[in-house]
């Protein structure tokens, strides 16, 4: 086999592409957490001062 | 030193605790003292003093709420019906439970989420439009105070008093309807021709939730004189009304007297995001941050914009600004973890995430912070460790609809069939909004 043919590409003019599509399941997003506003934090710490300064009387009232 | 001159001072210095001190020992000696009084009045208010416009709670999904004007509205009128966003329903971000779009930053109003413990303690819906927060704080000062009431409200003569002692009433007792009815008397005293009373009448108003008249003293100044906080109050009253275009309306002729007026083009863009409208919500976010660039606000909103949007590097670079400006908290830290993640920045995922895990008290928050730990562990090819870190998430808040659905897939792929469907079930029964869980049951389906 000295001689080698020229290989023929072989194209088909209407081509059919097979593709076995395996359905995955899908998972939800990570989830970026909102940033705490400002005003939110102020809030926030007056809140648990709040309840802080509750709790204070009521255990003065207690006593 | 003079005592009243050392309380001036204190108050400027907003050591307002040892100033009201200073001032009642003052007070005791001179019991008629106008100035002291007035100035123990001022240093109680600003000492609980919130920007109340920030701080308003506007109630979601309520179906009690008989202010909303059209009961079935057309899709693009009402924040219930907004467009779906564009890019498909899978391209877009994850959504609150509301069925909001997530947003950059978490305002009062936009963080309770139905089903969660804080949600189910309120037992009952608020009858006025007063935050519950706002009379729990009013009762706490009360409560600190030893010797009774600094002022007996009901005995007072309201014609006599003025400005001062309304913001006293609003903030430090709570009690709108006795600071109402000095408004009242007020306005009927300047002819009602004072704008500045007006709009204190709106706010009593919506604290009482009769959104129509305060619609109405809102319009009447607006007639008068033009400020932003008018323009922002007619917004806020709109969006209470579910009439999203009228407010953006309002918005856009606040932003026409008031070129570029960063709190106009906050509500604005806070309108656009929630109607769905990212890009130009992002659009009116991009100019707030050339007026002001330590907006944290609008940094988060275009970070998180970017990461969504398939561009974590650039997200990451928004958030590491907001760092940069002082912020030091697990929310900011999750949310450069997972930027890091999805930009290939592996050395600093670990560590930003374990900071994170440090900082994070809040029940709720820890469980958002193992969900994102999942991803990382997903990405690292550890279902075993993933697994573990949405049961993690799961045992934390019980409500995570996204972690349930996240832990049938891994279940799926590990070959665990029995347990998939189950949690699929539950993640749509938590939140039937979300896509995932009905897409994967689907799937399930015709596999079968």
């Amino acid at each position: 086999m000295s001689e080698t043919a020229p290989l023929k590409p072989i194209l088909k003019s209407n081509p059919q592409i097979m593709l076995e599509d395996a359905a995955e399941l899908v998972l939800c997003k990570p989830r970026l957490i909102p940033l705490k506003s400002f005003t939110l934090e102020k809030l926030e710490k007056m809140q648990q001062e709040a309840e802080k300064a509750r709790q204070q009387v009521n255990s003065d009232q207690n006593e | 030193m003079d005592p009243f001159y050392l309380a001036l001072s204190l108050f400027r210095r907003r050591k307002y605790d040892k100033c009201i001190d200073v001032c009642t020992s003052i007070l005791e000696k001179q019991s008629l003292d106008q100035a002291v009084w007035c100035l123990k009045m001022r240093a109680m208010t600003q000492r609980i003093y919130v920007d109340d416009i920030e701080s308003e709670e506007i109630p979601e999904n309520d179906f009690l709420e008989d202010n909303a004007v059209a009961t079935a509205p057309r899709p693009g009128t009402s924040m219930k019906t907004s467009q779906p966003p564009k890019t498909g329903a899978l391209g877009s971000r994850p959504r609150t439970a509301t069925g909001r779009p997530i947003s950059g930053v978490s305002r009062p109003g936009t963080q309770n989420r139905p089903g969660t413990a804080l949600d189910r303690l309120r037992t009952a819906r608020p009858v006025t439009g007063q935050s519950a927060r706002a009379i729990r704080l009013g009762t706490a000062a009360m409560l600190s105070q030893k010797e009774g009431p600094f002022i007996q409200v009901s005995r007072l003569n309201l014609a006599k008093y003025a400005k001062k002692s309304r913001t006293y009433l609003f903030y430090h007792e709570g009690d709108v309807r006795n600071a109402m009815e000095l408004a009242v008397q007020a306005t009927q005293y300047c002819d009602f021709k004072d704008w500045w009373w007006k709009v204190q009448l709106a706010k009593c108003y919506v604290a009482l939730n009769l959104i129509r008249e305060a619609e109405q003293q809102l319009r009447s100044v607006l007639k008068q004189h033009y400020h932003v906080e008018s323009f922002i109050r007619l917004t806020r009253i709109y969006i209470r009304l579910d009439q999203p275009l009228s407010a953006m309306e309002i918005c856009k002729s606040g932003v026409e007297v008031f070129p570029k007026d960063v709190s106009i083009m906050t509500e604005l863009a806070r309108l656009t995001e929630a109607l769905n409208d990212t890009s130009t919500s992002v659009k009116y976010y991009r100019t707030i941050v050339i007026e002001d660039a330590m907006n944290t606000e609008a940094i988060a909103c275009i970070g998180m914009y970017h990461f969504y949007n398939h561009q974590p590097e650039l997200a990451l670079r928004y958030y590491r600004r907001v760092l940069a400006m002082g912020a030091h908290s697990v929310e900011l830290y999750n949310n450069l973890g997972l930027c890091c993640l999805y930009s290939q920045q592996l050395d600093l995922t670990y560590p930003c995430f374990q900071r994170a895990l440090e900082l994070a008290t809040d029940p709720l928050v820890r469980a958002e912070v193992w969900y994102n730990l999942s991803h990382l562990a997903i990405a690292a090819g550890d279902m075993e460790l993933a697994i573990r870190c949405l049961t993690l998430s799961i045992s934390l808040d019980k409500t995570h609809a996204s972690a349930y659905n996240n832990l049938a897939v891994l279940h799926h792929k590990t070959g665990n069939a029995n347990l998939v469907k189950a949690y699929l079930t539950s993640a749509k029964e938590l939140e039937p909004d979300l896509v995932e869980p009905q897409i994967n049951l689907g799937l399930l389906q015709t596999a079968e």
